[in-house]
């Protein structure tokens, strides 16, 4: 028997008078011991699942079709009080947020407490073992621990405290919602390690969430790709990664830049995933608008699902899953730097003061940067690769001139720029801000933003002249014509990022420092605009200084890295060196960190 | 991550209308809002249109029928709906004339405290550092006074007169708008947006008025609307202990201060300015408390 069965489940959304099927026919099973995962990009229901197995949806979201067992009791034949005795006892869950899962004013030993008395532990007990689960998942001085508020833990240890709380009562089930989404690379193997130890350590079911197949790949024994609602193909971890037989799961493995092997260029998926409005509209397959094998039979018509191998079924038809996708090109080689340095950092470093103590007398020095020396060639695109705290951002905001140095000399196109107030003078350098939703004013129209720069100083254009900049502009980023009199809360996550791009090509800058710019974006979109920066660098020779924490997307991008560690450039090389031939301990535990393409190789690595 | 319904919704509209239009749409369909806008417009149209209104003069004393009771009572008439004062004069007219004084005090000294209080908040969250503490402190310093004593003095100091009231409740209530647009101020001035148009060259002055200003105008808005509200209060207070307007105009507070003497005897000379001012307030807090949830994007649920 199942510990948890799927049996095609449908679930309805009333929005005003239609009705809406969000999730449509979903069936899997999921046995003791063993590890399933949900792969989607965002907005593709995966998270609805986990909403159907604790019970809540949305208002008006229903079940309305199938049927959830649990250890073979029909969940949806249970009443409420019945579904809530089973969480935290029976079913756990491990959450993506890991400090916003946790209550900021309790510490981590009463919060623990209570859901050890929740699940049915005596008090005389609960100390003991909190001490020791804490101690399973690794987190150093356990018994101090438990005295602390959670914003005094960093967001992995606050991460293995739900793992331990979540195995506490050793649940039959456990859902991980994207349990390494908010966290960085090198804490992300280590939890996804310790998860699968757990989970090995209790036999426990887990239902894995996420949005990186690679990852999941690695951690499950099978693996469900869900889009727009639908699940599109399930199968065998391994044989999905290998030999994908879904348009769309072959596009989303494709446009993943990989860490080894020759670069190609990546196919990137026309459009995004539809809303939920439309999804009406789309009665047979909802993937195919964006497929690229193009049939129109299957838009209308709802498709039976085909096995291709053992306990691998897909939901397309036979033609498309034989259709090859991504017919590869070879990337442009070659360096395209010239000789000439556009900035040149020397022995820069920048610190904050904070005030400390009685009155603020006594002051406290931090270096964000502690001594930066490099240069950034004309026409080459540097990678800046570094864990959140490095100090990369720091760099970027430098080169810009948002921050000033504390010590150290920085010249931008040979130019001393050190002490310059950033008005005026630095409109050839533009910077790239990592979250569109703040950095853009959601108040001006996607012309206003365009050609924001037209607005002052000496590329000064009255209004009636502006518009045809903004076309040109939207064109340079790939944005649809009809976007201009858009407002960004009226743009997908993508389309925004490409306006934040494009604003700052509107001020024809010679240097485009871009911080973190696709790291909150699916992958098909972020493939889009890797390959729209790529693009602007061949066509415009625009120099460009790529910040990121995603080894495969700098070695996609850049011909040259800089890798951060605590404030300091600790290696700096041509991407295929460092890559091929890493020097110092931290870029190769970061390389390690990283889930490999192939299936085959073991991961995460043994500590 | 969950279905984004908002940003992957919209791109699919034909036409989109702006965040500007979209509040309003929203605020219209706010019940609060609409009964809110209607009691002011009711009060707005009798304060314009007095003369042509009101059935009496409202200072011609009828010597002969003083404190006649409201029409549906018995011994009333219909040419005094609300009855006559202890002097004879019109009740309901003197209300709709008064209505004058009150609007033009609450709106003039919401307009002042918000001009006030708005530039210091906007210099003080954007520039923060010495401006800031500076700004901030004074502002502390200014709250810790008692505001009836203080407008009180101020009323004393200056003379009576509707000016006087109005410059009295400004010195007195900016630091409401102060402190509370400041506060908006810091967390829009962190935003990325303003970095960047640092970036493409925006002086301070353009930052602060094309990019942080129209993000705070929604809290501004609610805050004037409560600030009519508070205004007319504090008028009805003055002109209750006779510092506001000169005798022949007719107000609230003297109003309500004239018929105390007589409550027992004739109660609704003073429930009818009561109930006149309670209404006002009722229909400023109503449209205020309904703006601010339609014009914040946070506030506003979002229905699918």
């Amino acid at each position: 028997m199942s510990v948890l069965a799927f049996d095609q489940v449908t679930v309805t959304a009333r929005m005003g008078g239609r009705k809406v099927d969000v999730l449509r026919d979903i069936s899997f099973a999921l046995e003791q011991g063993e590890i399933i995962g949900l792969v989607g990009e965002s907005g593709a229901g995966k998270s609805m699942i986990g909403r159907v197995i604790s019970g809540l949806l949305p208002d008006n979201f229903s079940v309305t079709g199938g049927k959830v067992e649990f250890d073979g009791d029909n969940l949806m034949a249970l009443g409420k009080s019945q579904r809530r005795a089973l969480l935290g006892r029976k079913i756990a869950f491990i959450p993506q947020e890991p400090l916003s899962a946790l209550n900021p004013v309790r510490t981590i030993g009463s919060q623990f407490g209570e859901h050890l008395r929740h699940i049915g532990i005596e008090s005389s007990r609960r100390r003991g073992l909190m001490i020791e689960r804490l101690k399973q998942v690794q987190l150093r001085d356990a018994e101090e621990a438990l005295l602390r508020y959670p914003h005094e833990l960093s967001g992995g240890q606050c991460q293995r405290v739900l793992i331990a709380m979540a195995f506490a009562g050793e649940p039959a089930l456990v859902v991980a919602d994207e349990p390494t989404t908010a966290l960085d690379v090198m804490t992300q193997a280590h939890i996804v390690r310790l998860i699968a130890e757990q989970q090995g350590l209790h036999h426990t079911a887990l239902l894995f969430i996420t949005h990186d197949l690679r990852l999941a790949g690695h951690v499950c024994k099978s693996v469900g790709v869900m889009y727009a609602g639908d699940m599109v193909e399930f199968g065998p971890a391994a044989a999905v990664l290998k030999a994908p037989s879904h348009p769309y799961t072959k596009s989303l493995l494709a446009a993943m830049p990989a860490l080894t092997g020759p670069r190609h260029v990546l196919p990137a998926l026309s459009d995004h995933m539809p809303g939920l409005a439309s999804f009406a509209g789309l009665a047979g397959c909802r993937f195919s608008p964006r497929c690229p094998v193009k049939d129109p039979s299957c838009a209308n018509t709802r498709l039976p699902v085909r096995q291709v191998g053992t306990g691998h079924w897909v939901r397309c038809a036979e033609a498309c899953g034989r259709a090859d996708i991504a017919a590869a090109s070879a990337m442009v080689s070659g360096d395209p730097a010239g000789d000439r340095a556009s900035v040149d950092f020397e022995n820069v470093r920048l610190s904050y003061h904070a005030a400390r103590g009685f009155l603020g007398l006594q002051r406290s020095r931090f270096d964000a940067v502690k001594s930066a020396t490099f240069k950034v060639r004309e026409g080459e695109i540097l990678g800046i690769v570094g864990e959140s705290g490095s100090g990369k951002t720091s760099v970027g905001r430098l080169i810009v001139g948002l921050e000033r140095p504390s010590a150290g000399t920085i010249r931008v196109n040979g130019s001393d720029q050190t002490y310059n107030v950033i008005h005026l003078t630095r409109r050839d350098t533009q910077l790239i801000f990592q979250d569109p939703q703040s950095a853009l004013n959601p108040r001006r129209s996607v012309m206003k933003l365009l050609t924001q720069a037209l607005e002052v100083g000496e590329s000064y254009k009255p209004e009636q002249q502006r518009r045809p900049v903004a076309e040109a502009l939207l064109r340079d980023t790939g944005l649809p014509p009809d976007c201009l009199d858009r407002f960004p809360s009226q743009l997908s996550g993508g389309q925004r990022q490409r306006v934040n791009i494009g604003r700052a090509l509107g001020a024809k800058p010679n240097l485009v420092v871009a911080d973190e710019i696709v790291s909150g974006l699916d992958v098909s979109v972020q493939a889009h605009i890797l390959n729209c920066l790529l693009d602007l660098n061949r066509r415009r020779r625009l120099t460009m200084v790529f910040i990121s924490h995603d080894l495969a997307v700098v070695r996609y991008l850049c011909s040259r890295i800089l890798m951060m560690h605590a404030g300091e450039i600790v290696e700096e090389g041509a991407t295929e060196s460092v890559f091929a031939n890493p020097q110092h301990p931290y870029t190769k535990a970061l390389l390690d960190a990283v889930p490999p393409e192939s299936a085959d190789r073991p991961w995460p690595p043994m500590q | 991550m969950s279905f984004s319904i908002p940003s992957s919704a919209a791109p699919e509209a034909a036409k989109a209308p702006s965040p500007v239009a979209e509040a309003l749409r929203g605020a219209v369909r706010s019940p609060k809002v609409v009964i809110g806008a209607v009691i002011v417009s009711v009060m707005v149209l009798c304060a314009l249109f007095a003369p042509q209104i009101a059935p009496n003069d409202p200072e011609n004393q009828d010597l002969i029928n003083m404190l006649m009771p409201p029409m549906w009572y018995a011994d009333g008439t219909a040419q005094y709906p609300f009855g006559t004062d202890s002097l004879g004069r019109c009740i309901l007219s003197q209300i709709i004339y008064g209505a004058r004084v009150a609007l033009l005090v609450g709106f003039g000294a919401a307009m002042g405290a918000m001009l006030f209080g708005t530039t210091l908040a906007l210099l003080a969250g954007y520039f923060g550092g010495w401006v800031d503490r500076i700004i901030s402190n004074l502002v502390d310093l200014w709250m810790s006074l008692p505001p009836v004593v203080l407008s009180l003095t101020l009323m004393v100091g200056f003379g009576t007169g509707v000016g006087n009231v109005i410059l009295s409740i400004v010195l007195v209530d900016w630091t409401r708008f102060c402190r509370v647009v400041r506060s908006e101020v810091i967390v829009v001035a962190r935003k990325d947006f303003v970095s960047a148009a640092r970036l493409l060259g925006f002086g301070d002055i353009r930052i602060i008025l094309r990019e942080i200003l129209p993000s705070v105008a929604p809290l501004i808005i609610t805050l004037f609307t409560l600030q009519v509200g508070i205004g007319i209060i504090v008028e009805a207070i003055l002109s209750f202990v006779g510092l506001s307007v000169p005798a022949n105009v007719p107000a609230w507070g003297k109003m309500i201060a004239g018929a105390r003497n007589y409550m027992y005897q004739a109660p609704w000379g003073i429930i009818m300015p009561i109930l006149a001012m309670f209404v006002t307030v009722l229909g400023f807090n109503l449209l205020g408390e309904g703006l601010r949830v339609s014009l914040d994007p946070r506030l506003r649920r979002r229905t699918f």
